[in-house]
């Protein structure tokens, strides 16, 4: 019953996006979410991420790659509907590989006043 | 997006007329997952300061998600939309959490600009204090010397033991002649780093040898005072001049008088002592 239901429903959404997307005339490549993608990965790259967080970004920058692929191949609403996806996803991973990295840089530079202030201390009993 | 807009609120609508013959649409595992994940985060007011674009992003995709279960869409849709959600939760916890370091950093800067203003300010007191306690003890040093009657010369303070205080002839030292050594005596207890040269001159009367002889033994009494006294002798020299170096002339009784004399060089900070 379930089965048949989503079936049908999933039916439904098709036929109506087939529909739209005649209305629309031709099939739109996602190219704003392409951007985003890029320009999410490059703030991540300018992050440091590839120190910080080079497996997340390696997978940002392996959905964008994946995303062009699916563009090139063939100009369908299908692979159109999984590249955006992707792109979407690429975004969010990179800006998340973006915000780690920043994260722990910001550990390190509390670590590192914490030293200089610990060993101001020292400095500062030892003369006492 | 308006295009999207308009697909999923037919869909919606579709799914609703297909729906009244279908059960409760199923959990999905991701939403459940992001659903708790935004949970977790929503009231932290960090993240609500700092991460709320990201926050606001989460909660949008997480209500798709849910809408698109309860439409009964694809599974990959659906988890898309858990995944987004997901995403901004963590980037906006990651962002929060920055924000929080970030509030550490300053007031550890703060704090540590404080220390260092304290520890400027209490190098200056010191400095100054070991400044005025240099001249204390320089001003200390002078006072003793001059108890002592020592003499600032180019050999640096001398202090001479006049004839008078030893017998004609003789080479011990009178009683007069014992307080002056029991005055350096002290003065080499406070000063350790201290040392100093007895040297024992004499007028031209009499033998040459002789001469020297008694000026190293008048110079060797003095020593022998000072050891008595608990001066270490490594830190006496002596040396008997004989009649070299007259300060005067030996030609009358006064000058004689004046030639006949231990001159007791004082070594400088360091124990050094410059020779003729």
């Amino acid at each position: 019953m379930n089965k048949h239901t989503s079936m049908l429903g999933a039916a439904g959404i098709a036929g109506i996006a087939i529909a739209i997307a005649g209305c629309a005339g031709s099939v739109e490549p996602p190219t704003g979410q392409k951007q985003t993608a890029e320009s999410s990965i490059q703030q991540a790259v300018s992050s440091d991420a590839r120190n910080f967080e080079p497996i997340l970004l390696n997978q940002a920058q392996n959905k964008l790659a994946d995303a062009e692929e699916l563009m090139d191949v063939e100009m369908t609403e299908a692979n159109y509907q999984r590249a955006s996806q992707l792109l979407e996803q690429a975004s969010v991973d990179a800006q998340l590989a973006g915000a780690r990295a920043d994260t722990a840089k910001a550990k390190q530079a509390v670590n590192e006043i914490n030293r200089s202030i610990e060993s101001l201390r020292q400095r500062m009993n030892d003369s006492q | 997006m308006n295009k999207r807009y308009t697909t999923l609120g037919m869909a919606v609508s579709v799914s609703i007329l297909v729906a009244g013959c279908a059960s409760t649409p199923q959990n999905n595992q991701m939403v459940d997952e992001a659903k708790a994940a935004y949970e977790e985060i929503r009231t932290d007011p960090n993240i609500a300061r700092s991460g709320d674009r990201q926050l606001r992003s989460a909660r949008d995709e997480l209500a798709r998600a849910e809408s698109l279960v309860k439409d009964g869409a694809s599974t990959a849709e659906i988890e898309h939309a858990a995944y987004l959600a997901s995403r901004h939760a963590q980037i906006a916890s990651e962002q929060g959490e920055r924000a929080e370091l970030q509030e550490q950093i300053t007031s550890a800067e703060e704090r540590r600009k404080e220390l260092q203003l304290q520890m400027r300010s209490s190098e200056a007191q010191t400095a100054q204090q070991e400044a005025q306690t240099a001249q204390q003890e320089a001003a200390e040093l002078r006072r003793q010397m001059e108890a002592m009657q020592a003499e600032q010369t180019d050999r640096g303070m001398v202090l001479t033991l006049g004839d008078v205080l030893f017998d004609l002839n003789q080479a011990e030292l009178k009683s007069a002649g014992e307080a002056t050594v029991g005055r350096l005596a002290d003065f080499m207890a406070e000063y350790e780093d201290r040392r100093v040269r007895v040297e024992g001159y004499t007028d031209s009367t009499g033998e040459e040898s002789y001469n020297q002889s008694l000026s190293k033994r008048r110079a060797e009494a003095v020593q022998d005072a000072l050891t008595d006294r608990g001066v270490d002798r490594s830190r006496i020299e002596v040396q008997g001049f004989g009649e070299q170096y007259p300060v005067a002339t030996n030609d009358t009784a006064g000058g004689r008088q004046q030639n006949r004399r231990v001159e007791i060089v004082i070594s400088d900070a360091d124990g050094n002592i410059k020779t003729r």
